[in-house]
């Protein structure tokens, strides 16, 4: 009898505590959330009546089907960089070059900097009185017109790359640093020279971190939402896409950004799920990317 | 006043369907120093962590100096405890964990200077006061461990596996220091472990437990010299088993037959021929005569199937008439090479009713 | 065999030369933009082809607090900050211990659950906190920021401190019991310092985060509420770049100091664990 109370009375103060948590996650995720989906079958402006016509009209129009593909390839882009600056970089950084502490704090700046200064910062470093353009122009000879960085995709591409590649970098580094030494050692042994040990013992072992890395690298680019707002020009992905509807047009159309943002969310949800399933998949080897 | 100082009445726990502590029944004498000896999951830690508190038992009582503590929140008890992983508190100092309990207790500043101090001296870390545990190596830490259990004079010291995270060298080396300071001190100790090398050097006394009840108790000769069941024989040294029936019984001794051969034991009560019984012999307890000794009462061929040196002594593996496996270990100066033919003599044949088991 | 001694040797000397350019190159990659915009929040008169600025000037500092209102702003967003900081790290202490401590039936889920507005962009979530806080009229009051920021600073505080409190050793609190500490004297003497550290690291992303935080802030804030992310972004769109560096470093400084903080304590990876504010 008394045990009896004794668990109920444990379950009710486990439900306690985290009853601060719970608030916060329905008021401040899950109905907004929820919000968000209805207003998204709303016709626009309508507290009542259900439409599909917020969808369809996004989807169906050439500007929306470039909004959510130039998503993509920035996405796409900027990940596939991160991992390709990412391994060498992470490579280097394992053995203790001189300066690895200071070129370590170098790959998590990005990661503690607000992307709006980086934004900033980057639109100036790269624009055409930038430094980047005065060294092309006074260094490199054939070269009389600055080239064009800012405001263009490939541009977008290297902001985004400057921005989330740490994702990718942290993961492979500690995915690295987690491999048992020994390993190699026992490769190296057997007469595996350096390359072969990296090729076919320690490349294949960081695969998974760097593929949770790179999910991690996506999932941001994805979402990018300061960045391409201040140094996209032309170039709008989803999340500006969203912001553009409900601050352009008077009056703002509610609906119409809605229905954006869950196309956004469904998509996301996805890479998440995709995501979880690379480092479950990994077991021990990703354990650190959690 | 009773003898008793620890007593668990009856102690049952259960987990989930598991018996953990099953009609546990122990009394631990003032001023002794008993070890609770078993296999993980055989309920020796259930019933350290009944006595400390941290769990009620589903039934039973516990009593400690004559007193009911059973529903006695656990810093009420007036215990000291050492811990497996030393369980420092991190944050502090050595001064600040050994003082902790005093502090705990209001003592005045001076006197738990004092106190802290002669608990140090005790386990010789008087120059450690102002370190970390984190700058402590394993043996020390556990010390700080000892000299917090003990700096305020518990009633009764509680040891669970302490020494089983550090290395064998300094685990013999403070097995010795524990045993120092627990007889200088006269204190009551319960001690907990697995390992029963550790629990033979230790005791005054050991209780064996098996799926959580108590197999057998006894001093550390009785232990050895007489396993009451083949768990006990199994889990305290080497020990060679037969199997066998019980062929002719005369006053105080009997004849068992067990693979083909006629071995004279010392007989058991109530036990006629046609028993079956089990026969237990130790391999020191062996002797191993050349093939030339003639036949005589417990003296058998075998042949030499392997050797394994071990310094001071030589480890054989024995073929024994009809497939009976023997391990013996004798005196490595006279030595047998593998495939030769000896005797075996057994001067000493313990034996159980088998189905008892 | 000397010869393929030295090629190995070659080759690895050249994959250090290598490791190294990189290395440099992503300094400069990094650093560059931010020396650009101290440089550019100072100087005068830059302009052509010109590395450095020919004159020094704070004038643009003096346009972007008097003009920029900083010192308004700078009150906001600690405000905001506060708030959200105290909120989100009593959500975190109550939820870390209960998943750090407690037995939970389906932890792992509702662990998930409470972390997912963390995996998420707030841009998706943020349209419906912005709907509700105009009904609730939070919208433009210092609450109803940091409430917003709440959804993006609990999930973290909440990771922070459950491992916090999974990290207490049950053993080292049995330890104080079996000392002779009673409920409360074991929480003051040996719970609360252990768990310190989590809770000021808790805290501290939080804040870092709520500080940071673009997204939520420019969907429910006003004229009364303005951070400072939104104000630089404001000057952004107004054209003067030098205000606009002004008002970054201005900005900057207080994330540098806590990445100072940071990088002494916790693991990089720790960071990773969350999107911040983009």
């Amino acid at each position: 009898m008394t045990g009896f109370w004794r668990r109920h009375s444990i379950h009710g103060i486990t439900g306690l505590l985290l009853l601060p948590a719970i608030l916060c996650f329905f008021g401040l995720f899950f109905y907004p959330m929820l919000l968000t989906i209805v207003l998204s079958f709303r016709p626009e402006g309508q507290a009542v009546g259900w439409t599909l016509e917020n969808y369809t009209r996004f989807l169906a129009s050439p500007d929306g089907r470039w909004v959510i593909l130039l998503t993509f390839i920035l996405a796409v882009g900027s990940t596939a960089l991160s991992v390709l600056l990412s391994v060498p970089l992470a490579l280097t950084l394992r053995e203790k070059i001189r300066g690895h502490r200071f070129y370590r704090l170098m790959v998590i700046v990005p990661l503690v900097v607000p992307g709006l200064i980086g934004a900033l910062g980057l639109l100036l470093f790269w624009g055409t009185r930038g430094w980047f353009n005065l060294f092309l122009t006074q260094f490199v000879p054939f070269l009389p017109s600055p080239l064009r960085v800012n405001y263009t995709i490939h541009g977008l591409i290297l902001f985004y790359v400057w921005l989330y590649f740490p994702y990718t970098c942290v993961t492979t580094m500690s995915a690295l640093e987690s491999l048992d030494q020994s390993i190699e050692e026992a490769g190296a042994v057997v007469g595996a020279n350096r390359w072969q040990v990296l090729r076919y013992i320690v490349l294949p072992l960081i695969t998974p971190g760097i593929l949770a890395g790179s999910v991690l690298t996506f999932m941001a680019a994805f979402g990018a939402f300061s960045v391409p707002l201040i140094a996209g020009g032309d170039y709008r992905p989803l999340a500006v896409e969203i912001y553009k509807e409900i601050s352009i047009p008077i009056p703002a159309r509610w609906s119409a950004a809605s229905a954006i943002a869950i196309v956004m969310g469904i998509l996301q949800v996805a890479f998440l799920a995709m995501y979880m399933r690379i480092v479950r998949r990994a077991g021990g080897n990703a354990g650190a990317v959690r | 006043m009773s003898d008793a100082m620890i007593e668990f009445r009856e102690v049952t726990k259960r987990y989930a369907g598991l018996v953990a502590n099953d009609r546990l029944s122990l009394t631990i004498r003032r001023g002794e120093l008993m070890t609770l000896l078993g296999p993980s999951g055989c309920g020796k830690t259930t019933a350290l962590r009944c006595l400390t508190g941290t769990i009620r038992p589903d039934a039973g009582r516990i009593l400690l100096d004559g007193r009911d503590v059973t529903e006695v929140a656990t810093h009420q008890r007036e215990l000291g405890m050492v811990f497996q992983n030393f369980a420092l508190f991190p944050h502090m100092t050595v001064r600040d964990n050994v003082g902790f309990p005093l502090m705990i207790r209001n003592l005045r500043k001076e006197a738990r200077a004092t106190r802290v101090q002669e608990a140090l001296r005790l386990v010789r870390l008087e120059g450690y006061a102002e370190h970390y545990p984190r700058q402590l190596s394993g043996g020390q830490q556990q010390r700080v461990g000892l000299a917090r259990a003990l700096v305020y004079r518990p009633k009764v010291l509680l040891l669970d596996e302490p020494l089983s995270n550090l290395d064998a060298k300094l685990r013999e080396e403070m097995r010795f220091e524990i045993k120092e300071v627990v007889t200088r001190l006269g204190i009551t100790a319960m001690y907990v472990t697995h390992d029963q090398a550790e629990a033979l050097a230790l005791s005054d006394r050991v209780a064996i437990m098996n799926r959580g009840r108590l197999q057998q108790l006894g001093t550390p000769e009785e232990i050895y010299e007489t396993p009451n069941s083949r768990f006990v024989a199994e889990f305290i040294g080497l020990s060679n088993f037969l199997e066998g029936r019980v062929a002719s019984v005369r006053g105080a001794t009997m004849t068992v037959t067990a693979s083909g051969l006629s071995i004279h034991t010392p007989s058991l009560p109530e036990v006629a021929p046609g028993h079956k019984v089990l026969l237990f012999v130790r391999p020191n307890e062996i002797e191993i005569l050349p093939a030339a000794t003639p036949a005589d009462t417990n003296v058998f061929p075998a042949r030499v199937e392997k050797t394994t040196y071990l310094g001071d002594t030589m480890d054989y593996r024995l073929m024994l008439g009809e497939g009976v496996e023997l391990r013996v270990q004798a005196d490595a100066r006279h030595r047998y090479g593998a495939g030769e033919s000896v005797r075996l003599r057994w001067p000493r044949v313990r034996s159980w009713r088998a189905n008892e088991e | 065999m000397t010869l393929l001694k030295a090629y190995l040797r070659g080759l690895r000397e050249g994959w250090f030369v290598l490791g190294y350019t990189l290395c440099v190159c992503l300094s400069v990659f990094i650093l560059a933009p931010f020396l650009m915009i101290a440089l550019r929040s100072v100087g005068k008169g830059w302009f052509g082809k010109l590395w450095l600025p020919p004159q020094l000037t704070w004038d643009w500092y003096r346009w972007a607090i008097e003009v920029g209102n900083i010192p308004e702003v700078m009150k906001n967003t600690l405000i905001i900050g506060v708030i959200a900081v105290a909120v989100s790290t009593v959500i975190g202490i109550f939820a870390g211990w209960a998943f750090g401590r407690r037995q939970l039936p389906g932890k792992e889920l509702l662990m998930a659950i409470v972390l997912l507005p963390r995996m998420i962009p707030p841009i998706t979530y943020a349209l419906g906190v912005a709907k509700i806080f105009y009904t609730l009229e939070l919208v433009d009051t210092h609450l109803g920021v940091a409430l917003a920021h709440v959804s993006v600073c609990a999930p973290f505080a909440i990771l922070v401190l459950s491992a916090t409190f999974e990290g207490l050793d049950e053993r080292v609190l049995e330890a104080a019991s079996v000392c002779g500490a009673n409920t409360v004297k074991r929480f003051f003497y040996v719970v609360l310092p252990l768990i310190m550290p989590g809770i000021l690291a808790s805290m501290l992303f939080s804040f870092t985060h709520s500080y940071n935080e673009f997204t939520l802030t420019l969907l429910t804030y006003g004229p009364n509420t303005v951070t400072l992310p939104v104000r630089t972004y404001l000057a952004v769109g107004d054209g003067y770049w030098e205000i606009t560096s002004a008002m970054a470093v201005i900005m900057v400084v207080p994330s540098l100091a806590i990445l100072a903080m940071i990088q002494r304590r916790a693991k990089p990876e720790k960071l990773v664990g969350g999107f911040k504010g983009v």
